[in-house]
């Protein structure tokens, strides 16, 4: 289930850096990159 | 959210901002991942073996959850007591009081079983959003000795994700994140999720060891109902009212709470009616732990003293008295080591089997000299002689 | 800082600091947050504790997944054309019965909520399939948005999972056990006049334009298109049926599941785009919880939280049910599951001597208010995207008499607890039950004239405007 959930939020982290890119007002940006790091942290395991 | 039109962002900017998330995630990482690693804990005279939680149930073998189990055994044969520290990692003396028996106490009949980190993953990571130290330290004569400041859950890492209802062994339902509580999760089972192993493991070890007493050592916020308390299965009831007896004639407060019947699944309960153990849990009062505590410090951990708990108790909002002095780590020791102390008297009052232990540091002891002075030195006892 | 009074200041300026840069600055509510957890941090003597920030986004981890899962999901299903099918078909089916199909609707929306436990998850799936109804029959986009938040947010507090309460619960030992009845009779009724209360007037003005309606892909994908929203059934309805024997798949994976079934179901989607625009939709609310993490975090480090909790629950009887009505609420605007947690156990406790289980459910739905409170508002924001509202707040503007109700017949149902303590737990419970299934078939006989008397006024003025 681990591995699952981990595979579920990797597909986020890639939708949200998606998203980032496509962004065009760099304070929402910036509300974006926020969000990838609780999302990074854990689909690498590290907290 | 008003929206704006224009604005600075471009691909180059998205790229600016991952390196600094990146950078963010690196340092922050660094700090989460030194919560891994295992301050020493110095085995005394006392203890003959260490063995693995392990040997009990393979299952948890390479597993994070793998914990030290400390056998201190007598000359003479006798009974055995289990105390149990560490069960939640954010209740200090509940753990430093189990590494103060491993380091002080000696056995001459019986056996005494201490296991100091019950929940070894809740020692890697702190709670979010609680704000709190990852670390705190006691002075010792030779200098300062660190200790991590847990969780009262298995690291999510280790078990991920929390279902949204925790359905225990026992058949009791919980909140979710319940799931990793230790002291929700017994008798526990060897198919079940980490923390329902460990609690396989220890009740294994219960009755494969044959433990006659077992004492399970927490601490509570100040303004939760059961504290400076033991709680004790019906089967040990009559122990603890006499050991709470004997301290209250030795001037320390404290009361009996028998273990309710239809909460399933903490140790009281669990370990009284799974084996033949005399069950029993004590409860001391730890104001870093209240929601009515003020900055969250190392400082408030050790020292146990907070302005807010001071008029908190003055409104009649607590369970505990409070005052400026606060209820500072030595002290919390110093009546868990009492009262396990007394319990164990008690027992052998009751049974041929005695289990005789010498060296636990009395409460007025600890708080006359401090609780440093029964920890070994920050790098070892050979280096403080 | 060792006068008490000394530590209010970071939290005071924690709060100005993010005024001025949400109004004053127009910046993002998660930028705001950030900002203002760095300044607060900084002005306590912390310097700026990365570890602190970034742990504190970790707080809304599965919080996270599942509003980024149930997003892509509810857009799945709308693209998949799912959504106005079952709209369409609700409508021609009840042509006749308007009132009842408005109580039926409300208790369907707020289904999803009593499995899951999130308001979330109800406003974005059972809120989903009947928002484009309630507009047909005549309700604005607003007051359907305001229609589906409440009924989220009652969904989650109504049994079988109210995690609040499991929250509260487990802040003082007090099990699960025995609260299906008095979190029934606290929702269930105020379910019902909500939705008479925000729906009867727009529906009793409008005849239903055959024109307007969604269109339905019934007879072009069959059954087949339900298929998602079965799956989703089953998958929830498994899982808490038999905890025991099937593994728990939570919702994030469960949506995920029904979202990739999705595409295959209906109209043709590109599901990548529409998965991007979703996490788009999204990603404000994402960014506000991770920056309420950070804030929460440094609250809890320099003792603002402490200050804050110890002031509210030292008060005095009275001012204490002012302070919970009040409070619960506003703290819930960072998440009603923090407000029961942070609040709710101290009030419980400060409460002891009355029926627990009483005062937990009346207290886990003062909480649930929270998830109308800007700037989060989880169920006001997910409400008006599902009705294509941009500005949230024209929905929470419907929802606060509702809200007020709410509260204040919680606040009721906490001072009469002695009275519900020996009504629903009194020992004969065959007469119990006759008494509640007596109300309820008045009740029942109440909204079954309500129907004709709707449709005699919607003929009268048909026939005045002919």
């Amino acid at each position: 289930m681990t591995i699952i959930y981990q595979v579920i939020t990797a597909s986020v982290i890639l939708l949200v850096g998606w998203n980032l890119f496509r962004e065009k007002r760099l304070v929402e940006q910036m509300a974006t990159a926020l969000v990838l790091i609780p999302l990074i942290l854990r689909v690498l395991m590290i907290k | 959210m008003i929206e704006r039109e224009g604005g600075y962002g471009r691909g180059w900017t998205a790229v600016v901002l991952l390196l600094m998330t990146g950078a963010v995630l690196l340092t922050a990482s660094h700090s989460f991942l030194a919560m891994r690693v295992d301050p020493p804990i110095y085995p005394g005279p006392g203890v003959t073996h260490v063995v693995a939680l392990s040997d009990y149930f393979e299952g948890l073998i390479g597993t994070p959850a793998d914990t030290a189990v400390y056998i201190l055994e007598g000359s003479e044969p006798g009974g055995t007591a289990l105390v149990l520290g560490g069960t939640h990692a954010n209740e200090p003396a509940s753990s430093l009081t189990a590494i103060t028996l491993i380091e002080n106490a000696q056995v001459t009949r019986g056996r005494l079983i201490v296991i100091p980190r019950a929940n070894h993953s809740a020692f890697t990571c702190t709670e979010p959003q609680e704000g709190y130290p990852q670390t705190y330290t006691i002075e010792t004569p030779a200098g300062p000795r660190e200790f991590r400041y847990g969780s009262r859950g298995t690291n999510p890492i280790d078990q991920w994700p929390d279902p949204v209802i925790y359905v225990n062994a026992a058949g009791q339902s919980l909140a979710g994140s319940e799931v990793r509580n230790l002291n929700r999760s017994y008798p526990g089972s060897p198919s079940g999720n980490l923390t329902e192993q460990v609690a396989y493991a220890i009740v294994k070890l219960i009755r494969q060891e044959d433990i006659d007493i077992s004492i399970d050592l927490h601490e509570a916020s100040p303004e939760y109902p059961v504290i400076n308390a033991i709680v004790a299965h019906e089967d040990a009831l009559n122990i603890a009212a006499e050991a709470a007896m004997f301290l209250e004639f030795e001037g320390m407060q404290i009361g009996v709470e028998r273990s309710p019947a239809n909460l399933r699944g903490l140790s009281h309960r669990e370990w009284g009616d799974a084996t033949d153990t005399l069950a029993l849990l004590v409860e001391a009062p730890n104001p870093a732990q209240g929601r009515l505590r003020g900055q969250t410090t190392a400082k408030l951990i050790v020292e146990g003293i907070d302005p807010y708990y001071v008029r908190a108790a003055q409104r009649g909002l607590l369970y505990v008295p409070f005052s400026a002095e606060g209820h500072p780590i030595d002290e919390r020791v110093g009546r868990h080591l009492q009262t396990v102390a007394t319990l164990l008297d008690v027992y052998n009052s009751y049974t041929n089997d005695d289990i005789v232990v010498a060296g636990i540091p009395t409460l007025s002891a600890v708080l006359e000299q401090g609780l440093g002075a029964f920890l070994a030195p920050p790098s070892g006892p050979e280096s403080g002689l | 800082m060792s006068s008490p009074y000394a530590e209010m200041v970071p939290i005071l300026l924690m709060i100005a600091t993010f005024a001025a840069m949400t109004f004053a600055f127009k910046l993002p509510v998660s930028v705001s947050l950030v900002g203002a957890a760095i300044l607060g941090a900084l002005v306590a003597g912390q310097g700026v504790p990365l570890r602190h920030l970034v742990e504190g986004t970790l707080g809304y981890m599965d919080t996270l997944l599942i509003i980024a899962t149930a997003m892509v999901f509810m857009r799945m299903i709308q693209a998949s054309g799912l959504l106005d099918t079952i709209a369409h078909h609700l409508i021609t089916g009840f042509e006749s019965r308007p009132a009842s199909l408005l109580v039926l609707m409300m208790l369907f929306a707020m289904s999803a909520g009593m499995i899951t436990g999130s308001s979330t998850a109800a406003v974005l799936t059972t809120g989903a399939i009947v928002a484009p109804a309630f507009i047909a029959l005549g309700i604005s986009k607003n007051k359907t948005g305001a229609i589906i938040a409440m009924a989220g947010i009652l969904g989650m507090i109504a049994p079988p999972v109210n995690i609040p309460v499991m929250i509260i619960g487990g802040g003082v030992d007090m099990p699960y056990i025995g609260f299906a009845l008095p979190l029934l009779v606290l929702t269930l009724p105020l379910a019902v006049a909500i939705v008479l209360l925000l729906g009867l007037k727009s529906i009793r003005a409008t005849t239903i334009d055959r024109s307007l309606l969604p269109p339905t892909y019934h007879r072009q994908y069959g059954w087949k298109l339900y298929l998602p929203l079965v799956i989703l059934v089953v998958l929830i309805v498994l899982e808490r049926a038999l905890p025991s024997i099937v593994p728990s798949f939570g919702m994030p994976l469960v949506f995920m599941v029904c979202a990739l079934v999705a595409p295959f179901t209906g109209r043709r989607m590109n599901p990548l785009v529409v998965a991007r625009d979703a996490i788009r939709a999204a990603l404000p609310v994402m960014g506000i919880l991770a920056g309420v993490g950070m804030f929460l975090q440094i609250m809890a480090l320099t003792g603002g939280r402490g200050f804050i909790v110890s002031l509210l629950v030292g008060l005095p009887l009275g001012l204490l049910y002012l302070s919970i009505g009040l409070s619960m609420p506003l703290f819930g605007a960072v998440s009603a599951y923090g407000s029961a947690s942070i609040l709710g156990v101290p009030f419980v406790l400060a409460l002891l001597g009355t029926n627990e289980i009483i005062v937990a459910s009346a207290l886990s739905l003062v909480a649930a208010m929270g998830d109308l409170m800007p700037p989060t508002a989880l169920a006001g924001l997910f409400a008006a995207k599902v009705v294509d509202q941009p500005n949230y707040t024209r929905v929470l503007k419907h929802c606060l008499i509702p809200a007020l109700l709410t509260v204040g017949v919680s606040l009721g149902y906490i001072a009469t607890a002695d009275f519900w303590d020996r009504f629903l737990f009194w020992d004969n419970r065959l007469a119990l039950y006759g008494i509640l299934l007596a109300i309820t078939a008045a009740v029942a006989v109440v909204i079954l004239i309500l129907d004709r008397w709707v449709i005699r006024h919607r003929v009268a003025t048909g026939e005045a405007q002919s």
